[in-house]
């Protein structure tokens, strides 16, 4: 018998223990847990949870869908509007509000002008771009030079990045049920998105509490 | 060092008023005043039964250095996640389905908090630091559209 840990939180998967509350009996070999169950902690898919002792390493991640022509969007709209918002963001930091209420204006801006493009499949190219080399690339150099901030950002972003390809993966299978009513709650710190009833008592990812995340609720339909 | 008030932890025991030398704790805005706080004083900061106060520099040191490897490859990662909000803004814009807008919300936000965490490794942390001043600066220097807010820009260096 083994156990598994996700990636994402550090929940354990004991094969002999199962999880009964998400209906695996105990006694479950991790293979002959279904492909649709999720980490009952911070619903990351199996796809994110690893051996605990290594070996029989899940197999490696299949290689990214060989890239579309590389369509050419214009971000510079876009990276000012981040740069600004980031801005605006650390200036309330330091309570600084009329600073902040300046930043947020300059952000207001070029979000207006930036144009939006796209859809959910480039969205998840993207983000299987950042998981199989972006976030290695980054993480290798960010060691080198023993950047540990630089580290620590891309710790949270990997994770949250995993979570939010899960997510939009499930969305697509089952469509609106994937939500099936709940509402969807972001951590204000990394990103983590957690959908359900309530947000999480501590956040899997980064570890603030509760009241750090912020609720997406389902706009009533017309 | 100044005194900043942390609002969330502040249950209003008010030891914090009357402990102050100088009136600086009692604002009408939540928040301390800087202009009159004294810098070697922490007489609110020991008072405070539920430690919501504490005390920052007026004037932050500098962000620590990044290397241009690192900064690159943060870089190729900011890159992907503005492109990834441009298609969340599309659908966010476009979709019939709330269920997929709300989604679309959700992953729009989360994108955004993890581009401005890459932009924080990359020199952006403090925004009275040198880049953070230079790309100010650099909205000035340039021909902007219409509507673009100048006096903000002004103003928030100003500030700075």
């Amino acid at each position: 018998m083994s156990i598994y840990v996700c990636m994402v939180c550090g929940f354990d998967y004991d094969e002999a223990a199962g999880e009964p509350g998400s209906g695996i009996a105990p006694g479950t070999k991790w293979e002959d847990v279904p492909e649709d169950w999720v980490c009952p902690i911070c619903g990351a898919d199996k796809s994110m949870f690893t051996r605990q002792g290594g070996e029989e390493q899940k197999p490696a991640a299949p290689a990214p869908e060989p890239k579309k022509e590389a369509k050419a969007i214009n971000t510079n709209y876009k990276l000012q509007a981040v740069m600004a918002s980031n801005l605006a963001c650390g200036s309330k930091k330091q309570y600084r509000e009329e600073l902040s209420g300046f930043m947020s204006q300059v952000a207001d801006f070029f979000e207006a002008r930036s144009t939006p493009q796209g859809d959910l499949d480039d969205v998840l190219d993207l983000l299987a771009q950042d998981s199989a080399t972006g976030y290695a690339q980054a993480f290798e150099v960010a060691r080198k030079e023993k950047d540990r901030g630089s580290q620590r950002a891309l710790t949270w972003g990997e994770k949250v990045s995993a979570i939010q390809a899960t997510l939009i993966k499930r969305f697509n299978k089952d469509g609106d049920a994937a939500l099936s009513g709940n509402d969807i709650f972001v951590c204000d710190a990394c990103g983590f998105i957690f959908v359900g009833q309530e947000a999480p008592e501590i956040c899997p990812v980064c570890k603030v509490p509760r009241f750090k995340f912020n609720k997406i609720s389902k706009e009533a339909s017309a | 060092m100044k005194a900043v008030r942390n609002i969330r932890l502040c249950t209003k025991d008010c030891m914090c008023l009357y402990v102050c030398p100088t009136g600086a704790t009692d604002t009408e805005n939540g928040q301390i005043d800087a202009s009159k706080c004294l810098d070697a004083c922490r007489a609110c900061v020991d008072a405070c039964p539920e430690h919501a106060i504490s005390k920052v520099p007026f004037n932050y040191p500098p962000q620590q250095a990044k290397k241009d490897n690192v900064l690159k490859a943060l870089r190729v990662l900011l890159d992907s996640k503005l492109k990834q909000e441009q298609a969340l803004d599309n659908i966010i814009k476009t979709s019939a389905s709330p269920a997929q807008k709300q989604l679309a919300k959700a992953l729009k936000m989360s994108t955004r908090l993890m581009a401005e965490d890459l932009l924080r490794e990359s020199g952006y942390m403090l925004p009275q630091g040198a880049p953070a001043r230079e790309f100010l600066q650099g909205l000035l220097d340039k021909e902007q559209e219409e509507g673009f807010p100048k006096e903000a820009v002004e103003q928030g260096l100003k500030l700075l």
